[in-house]
């Protein structure tokens, strides 16, 4: 079959700077031309937003777009939607499609709530009555019921994403495109979106799901795509996706936080570089790890001069901030004395029981003589982890639960473990 | 890069189908528009009638009392329902360009969010200034009956009248050709809106809104003749007053240059759509 969504080789160009002259300019110009005098105005420099883009969805499919600013996902969305037309290549949908592409669009200031529906129904070619079908779900899942009444220019910008949301939901599209717009609504609200989109999917929509919520795109999404600077860097699992991005953005933006590593090579000794593996020796590097494994942290620094008792602290953050641990082998008696060279030290963890998520490294090395920095890396070596459905949370510990055992006496029918029921949360 | 890009969706069919497709959404921005024109206004619709009575007082003062040009013109009506029967179509006709002009860029975060065929926006605009002409078609009724009762003018009623939609499908036409033509040069060059003013202002004026043109072939007649909207206007006094069907060729020349219009307004509307919102 056809997948629903098909993206071939396709490229979008604009042009850069002001794209339109006045008629004043249009007719000087003409006249200039007619007159044959004058060179023609230069002819404005090209851009791509997006050059030679293939990727396909299937029915049913959920398709994470990620990437920097400026990498062309909303142009692909909105190419997708039919609101810009290709330079390059080919798109091909299959069935109706709805696309929530910035919050209160479609939507008119002066109307109310629930005409704003009917119109937001229209937009996407649903009829009245059919409308008036899932109005029940639409309001009740907006909970926005007190405020139908109301013009929404008096809504807040997360009341109008909640309308907007839901009433997307709830057309049952076959194709549904939604960029960068639940991140205005609240935590309970997105979490909704998030349980409303699977729900979608497993119903047989396709998903197209620009965000920059990597850890939301990891849970909604089957596949994704990185999009950089109009070309398709990686096209593949979510959680891979997000290292491949996370590790081209940190190379490109050097890392989140400030950092003082000296750059004119005047501290005794820098980092190079701090890279995973599974284990000691030459394993190969790894972007991603599953929790209930063993990885070996190399850090490689480069020594100026020799140094004795150096400490090596790495940290570990979770991309939205929360430190998680940090560890520094001065505690565990650990003093470096190393001569002029690069060296790679490895620091062995039996496993990482974290959350799926994306985790932020960072080294500082210290002189332990002196209690000085002498280096300090910015938090800019990710890493994924997957915890195989261990549960929700910040954690990822191994856990069973045993049979039930009667306490006041009565019997207690020894009940099979429902093997199959463990780890389907989430 | 040589190859065109392209679209394929699997929705097909030419661009009335998809029209026919979206009248759902037609009609929400047509009453969109009502209501948005009507909100937080204390007499609300009534401003559809009030605005073509006033402009009918205003101009039978000036024709009647303060220079007494009517006179001599002998029409076969009180000038009153003279002026009404041409203010009517006139401010439909009018309203809905100046409504349509900007009509895209107004709705810019529609067009540069959503897809949906963007002739929807011109045909709105028309499409709710003809509510307005319908409510104040309606006073014309009693306006007749008012002169008919209180005066010595009589008002014979014929099958004529049948023919009354005939001629307003044309004007529709017309309309909904150059409310296309005007949304997209705008988009394109803000300057339209601004200029429009004064072209519908001059263009009033050279049609036989509130007073008769003769065709006395001077230069000034010819272009009013050649102006589509003199047969229409003229075609509404003869079918409701004379209870004569147009038959002249000005009118059906007039009703062909409708429909050129509109399909050519349509036909280059759809060709440039695309690039909408990249221009906007």
């Amino acid at each position: 079959m056809d997948p629903a969504v098909r993206f071939e080789g396709v490229s979008k160009r604009f042009r850069r700077g002001e794209l339109h002259d006045s008629l004043r300019a249009l007719i000087a110009g003409g006249l200039r031309r007619l007159a044959g005098g004058g060179a023609r105005r230069p002819r404005r420099e090209a851009f791509w937003a997006l050059s030679d883009v293939s990727f396909s969805a299937a029915r049913g499919e959920a398709l994470g777009i990620i990437g920097p600013n400026g990498a062309g996902k909303s142009t692909a969305l909105k190419l997708l939607a039919g609101i810009l037309r290709p330079d390059g290549g080919t798109i091909a949908i299959q069935g109706r499609l709805a696309a929530l592409i910035e919050v209160g669009a479609g939507m008119h200031g002066d109307l109310t709530g629930l005409e704003n529906i009917y119109l937001s129904g229209a937009v996407v070619g649903m009829s009245r009555r059919e409308i008036r079908e899932k109005l029940a779900d639409i309001v009740a899942f907006s909970g926005l019921e007190k405020f139908l009444d109301t013009p929404v220019k008096r809504y807040s910008t997360g009341m109008q994403a909640r309308l907007g949301f839901s009433t997307a939901a709830f057309v049952n599209p076959d194709i549904l495109l939604v960029d960068e717009v639940l991140s205005v609504g609240d935590a309970v609200f997105r979490h909704r979106c998030e349980q409303r989109m699977s729900e979608l999917v497993r119903g047989g929509t396709t998903l197209i799901f620009v965000t920059h919520n990597l850890e939301q795109m990891r849970k909604v999404c089957d596949r994704a795509l990185v999009l950089d600077k109009g070309t398709c860097s990686y096209l593949g699992k979510p959680a891979e996706a997000v290292a491949h991005y996370l590790r081209a953005t940190m190379h490109a933006e050097g890392g989140v936080g400030y950092a003082d590593q000296p750059a004119d090579g005047s501290a005794a000794a820098e980092v190079l570089d701090l890279t995973y593996a599974a284990a000691d020796g030459d394993a190969a590097e790894l972007d991603c790890t599953r929790a209930d494994e063993p990885v070996v942290v190399h850090v490689t620094v480069r020594v100026h001069q020799r140094v004795t008792r150096l400490a090596v602290q790495v940290a570990l953050r979770h991309m939205g901030g929360e430190l998680f641990i940090s560890m520094n082998s001065q505690q565990r008696d650990v003093l470096y004395d190393l001569a002029p060279g690069v060296h790679r030290i490895p620091l062995r963890l039996p496993a990482l029981p974290l959350a799926s998520g994306s985790y932020f490294a960072q080294v500082r090395l210290w002189d332990a003589e002196h209690c000085r920095l002498v280096c300090e890396t910015p938090y800019r070596y990710p890493l994924q982890v997957e915890d195989g459905g261990q549960g929700t949370g910040m954690l990822a510990l191994p856990h069973h639960w045993g049979n039930a055992i009667a306490v006041d006496g009565g019997a207690s029918a020894p009940v099979d473990r429902p093997t199959q029921l463990v780890g389907s949360a989430d | 890069m040589s190859i065109l890009g392209s679209i394929e969706q699997t929705r097909g069919g030419g661009a009335l189908a998809e029209l026919i497709r979206y009248r759902q959404l037609l009609g929400c921005l047509v009453w969109r528009d009502i209501r948005v024109r009507y909100k937080q206004s204390l007499l609300g619709m009534a401003w559809a009638v009030l605005l073509p009575m006033a402009m009918m007082f205003i101009f039978t003062f000036v024709f009647t009392r303060a220079v007494n040009v009517v006179g001599g013109l002998d029409l076969p009506m009180p000038y009153p329902i003279f002026a009404y029967i041409g203010l009517v179509p006139w401010a439909f006709f009018a309203s809905s360009l100046n409504q349509a002009v900007g009509s895209i860029v107004k709705n810019q975060n529609l067009v540069t969010k959503v897809y949906f065929p963007r002739e929807v926006f011109p045909l709105a605009s028309v499409g709710s200034a003809l509510a307005d002409f319908l409510i104040a078609a309606v006073v014309l009724v009693g306006l007749i009956a008012y002169y008919h009762v209180a005066t010595d003018w009589t008002f014979r009623a014929s099958a004529a009248l049948l023919f009354l939609p005939v001629i307003l499908l044309f004007q529709v036409l017309l309309t909904c050709g150059l409310a296309m033509l005007l949304a997209m040069a705008n988009l394109f060059y803000r300057d339209v809106r601004q200029m429009l003013g004064a072209l519908v202002q001059l263009w009033m004026f050279l049609t036989c809104v509130v007073y008769p043109i003769r065709n006395d072939g001077t230069w000034i007649g010819t272009l009013a003749m050649c102006n589509p909207m003199t047969p229409i206007i003229q075609a509404y006094r003869d079918c409701i007053i004379a209870g004569t069907v147009p038959q002249s060729v000005a009118f059906w020349l007039a009703c062909g240059v409708a429909v050129a219009v509109c399909l050519f307004g349509w036909w280059s509307f759809r060709r440039a759509a695309h690039t909408f919102a990249e221009y906007i």
